[in-house]
């Protein structure tokens, strides 16, 4: 070790040195990235095997169709999103007012909830006999027909609630952040507030909202579980239903192809917008102090945060509480329930902690060296979160059977699966973090006679702890939630919650789904608090 | 790396695991709280223990599919016999011995005894009795009669019993006139269908529809919790001309690389037995598919109608040609 640092020290003065510290980011960016691409390998190989006549019938029978479902589907999801996201980030930033704290925390609860489980609860509650269908008729009479959700607006409105806290804590995040003199600079200069919103507070806040729509949409991209249980044909559920429904690996490898053709578009021009500013905040800067609310104000604040709220929180877990009871008087809860709970804690934590080292590696990679193969690679890792599901899950399974068909069959198999889906979350978030780091921190550090390791693990990794936390974080709450790949990966009789939600919702056992999804929703609880836990402090 | 170190050993450690249980695998795709009480029973009786593995039964026909000789499950069972028959067609199960599946009748098992259909449910019309519009309805072909706009609730088109019912029709009276009736129904069901069966009987039942066509039981189940619902049963098609009901069967197959085939075949061997016959219909009050044995006291008896004359087969054979004419016709 102390050689490598002997070595490094020297580096800094002798500059074509310094690659060769960079390769050993490199190298292991290089492995992680090539473990990430096998499902879109898999999806390549398979795709090739479609012959012309196949892409044909491909382009003008569904295509056509998928692509509008789909994109009308993103669009209306995101902005929903960021109409939500922004909105309550904004007002909780910006005003003190009474339970603020508790505001925070009804923001990010949704992101507990399964889309799928939202959409199960609000295909319920939207029935005849359902609260909301009960309320409308009581509201407009029978004549006014109960809102249809089976469409798009119907889908659209399920995960909106289910997304837009990630606008929401990368916003507010951001806005907590921001510097008071650049707003106070406009204003001397004569800005109205509106004139400082548009041209101070909304490109600042850029980045974030960028970020946060990316993992919406591409939440929305690849969602299976409430597009299935809503029946809204979007590439993913197309491609889930060649596959199971005809066998059809090809077509569906084909169909896989073009929505990674479309999501990573979507990402490049993400990255684009993102990539043309950047900020280095100096530590003296005066940070932002909410200002009070007038009376008015919370009046207003809570309305809006509220209906939120309800929508979005309140109703599901008071639903998911109610026939929760039930399942507990009835005594349906058994010991082969809390077994249902071990294995998804052991999952998530497992994918958790192994997705945020093997991010590490990428993150630091692009935070640093910013180019094209960086780039490339930061795409190519993306293609777990932008494959549906299903598709990785068979990736990975072709890829376990045929090179290492030893693992096959175990959990490992199942841990790797989740790594791969949530890789990018982690890389994101980390290289996030990174990037605040500057580099003359660094310098400093090697000038002083720290070497690699020494400088990872006395200036990196502390300094981007939180970013760490924040990985760990939210692939531990996907991995909890992740419903497709486990169904097809999990070892024999290896129930987890989602798997066991699906099962009982797809039977209509109310009373066995709730306490399941009740149980995520605990289950993710410590962890989130964890998350937030900075956002106090600052 | 020490991330691949620590996931070998886990690796490790739950194959051992696996490997010290050594139950008998069944990879299930039909409802827990039906299969639970035969493997409970059949677990009894002959000490196997049973391991089940819950699922869609597409999504683990694939798995078996693509784990080939890796597969764990030494058996598959299945709610519809299309897709039973697609695994038989893939090359997944192996045959079972004549004396066990010759219990079975021909109709309601694989050509060459791959696998076995279990119980029985029919596609049946549950109409609103205190409604008159539906009196004219003698066949499932009169749903698409205009006289029924917005009084009509059918299910999706991904359900398997819908699929399979529409195959029989399909085989019964043609392509052209199944893709007209459809279209018809389409017409009828005024703009939205539903996703479950139950919430036909439902829709029925409280007279927001005047008609649907639903498996059996669902009525039954409904009459079970509410005995006083407007409810009436339409046995559709019967009559010298008459097609007959659809039928479609749970079943199911030995897997080909199960190494426990004697402990496997005990388990069919209880599932064809009068008793197993009676345990796995009546939960669901389905019909045994086992001559002889009775159905639910509730059911019509499978003797006091007449059933379209298609063998199970054929619902595997026709799927793609029957799904290719609904998306055609572009049924919700």
């Amino acid at each position: 070790m102390l050689k490598i640092a002997d070595l490094s020290a020297t580096q800094t003065v002798t500059l074509p040195l310094i690659n060769s510290r960079m390769t050993l980011r490199g190298a292991l960016s290089l492995l992680v990235v090539l473990l990430a691409a096998i499902p879109l390998v898999f999806v390549i190989h398979s795709s090739l095997q479609l012959d012309s006549e196949g892409w044909v019938g491909l382009w003008s029978s569904r295509l056509p169709g998928l692509l509008w479902n789909t994109l009308s589907l993103s669009v209306l999801v995101g902005v929903g999103s960021i109409v939500l996201g922004v909105s309550a980030a904004w007002w909780i930033t910006r005003r003190e007012f009474p339970g603020r704290r508790i505001a925070i925390w009804l923001m990010v609860l949704p992101l507990t909830i399964p889309t799928y489980v939202f959409a199960h609860i609000y295909t319920t509650l939207f029935d005849d006999s359902g609260w909301i269908g009960q309320a409308w008729q009581w509201l407009f009479g029978e004549a006014v027909a109960i809102p249809d959700l089976f469409n798009v607006v119907g889908v659209s409105f399920i995960l909106t609630l289910a997304g837009f806290s990630y606008v929401f804590l990368l916003v507010q995040d951001s806005l907590s952040r921001s510097q008071q003199n650049l707003e106070e600079a406009a204003r001397i200069q004569g800005a109205r507030p509106a004139q400082v919103f548009w041209r101070i507070n909304l490109p600042l806040m850029r980045p974030a909202i960028a970020a946060g729509l990316a993992l919406v949409v591409l939440h929305v991209l690849s969602d299976f579980g409430a597009v299935s249980m809503m029946r809204y044909q979007t590439f993913t559920l197309s491609i889930y239903l060649q596959m199971t429904g005809r066998f059809d690996y090809n077509a569906a490898a084909g169909l896989s192809l073009v929505l990674v053709s479309l999501s990573l578009t979507f990402l490049i021009l993400e990255r684009f917008f993102r990539n043309r500013q950047r900020y280095y905040g100096t530590a003296q800067a005066k940070r932002y102090t909410a200002r009070r609310a007038t009376r008015f104000e919370i009046v207003a604040i809570w309305f809006w945060l509220g209906l939120i709220a309800l929508f979005a929180f309140v109703l599901p877990i008071l639903w998911m509480l109610i026939w929760s009871w039930e399942a507990w008087m009835q005594d349906l809860i058994s010991d082969r329930f809390w077994g249902y709970v071990g294995n998804s804690l052991l999952v998530s934590v497992l994918a958790a902690s192994l997705t945020v080292i093997v991010a590490l590696p990428v993150a630091l990679y692009h935070a640093r060296e910013r180019s094209w193969l960086s780039q490339a690679y930061l795409h190519v890792s993306s293609v777990g979160f932008v494959l549906p599901g299903p598709v990785i899950a068979l990736g990975i399974l072709a890829f376990v059977l045929s090179q290492v068909d030893i693992l096959y069959g175990s959990l490992a198999v199942l841990v790797i699966a989740m790594l791969i889906r949530f890789l990018p979350l982690a890389i994101q978030a980390q290289e996030a973090a990174a990037q605040q780091l500057t580099p003359s921190m660094e310098e400093a550090a090697r000038s002083l006679g720290a070497g690699t390791w020494e400088n990872l693990r006395r200036i990196i990794l502390p300094m981007i702890r939180g970013g760490m936390i924040s990985a760990w974080v939210l692939v531990f709450i996907d991995t909890l939630k992740e419903l497709p790949a486990t169904l097809i990966l999990r070892p024999t009789g290896f129930d987890t919650l989602p798997v066991r939600i699906w099962i009982e919702a797809s039977e209509e056992m109310l009373e066995l789904a709730a306490p399941a999804a009740l149980m995520l929703v605990i289950g993710t609880l410590p962890v989130l608090w964890f998350l937030m836990r900075p956002v106090k402090q600052r | 790396m020490k991330s691949r170190l620590l996931l070998v050993f886990l690796a490790g450690l739950f194959s051992l695991q696996a490997l010290a249980a050594d139950p008998l695998v069944i990879y299930s795709g039909r409802s827990d709280k039906f299969v639970k009480p035969v493997v409970e029973a059949f677990e009894k009786e002959t000490g196997i223990k049973v391991l089940l593995h819950a699922g869609g039964s597409t999504a683990l026909l694939n798995k078996l599919k693509l784990e080939g000789d890796r597969t764990d499950a030494d058996l598959y069972i299945s709610n519809d016999a299309g897709n039973l028959q697609k695994g038989s067609e893939m090359g997944l199960f192996r045959p079972i011995s004549d004396e066990i599946a010759q219990v079975i009748p021909a109709n309601y098992r694989a050509p060459d005894n791959s696998w076995l259909g279990l119980s029985a449910r029919a596609r049946m019309l549950v109409a609103n009795s205190e409604q008159s519009q539906t009196d004219f309805v003698k066949s499932v072909f009169d749903l698409a009669d205009p006289r029924l706009e917005d009084k009509l609730a059918i299910t999706h088109s991904g359900n398997e019993s819908y699929i399979a019912g529409v195959t029989v029709y399909m085989l019964a009276a043609g392509e052209e006139a199944t893709g007209d009736w459809l279209q018809g129904m389409k017409d009828n069901v005024g703009g939205s269908v539903f996703n479950k069966h139950s919430k036909i009987v439902n829709a029925v039942a409280d007279g927001k529809k005047a008609i649907g066509l639903v498996n059996h039981y669902y009525i039954y189940r409904h009459l079970d919790q509410h005995p006083d619902a407007p409810l009436k049963v339409i046995i559709p098609d019967q009559g010298e001309n008459g097609m007959g009901v659809a039928w479609n069967v749970a079943g199911v197959a030995l897997s080909r690389h199960s190494q426990k085939v004697e402990a496997a075949e005990k388990f069919l061997a209880f599932a064809v037995s009068e008793k197993g016959q009676k345990m796995f219909a009546e939960v669901n009050r389905e019909y045994p598919t086992r001559p002889g044995v009775p159905a639910a006291d509730e059911v019509p008896p499978r003797d006091s109608y007449k059933v379209a004359d298609v063998p199970m087969a054929r619902l595997g054979d026709m799927r793609n040609a029957t799904l290719d004419l609904i998306e055609e016709v572009g049924m919700p």
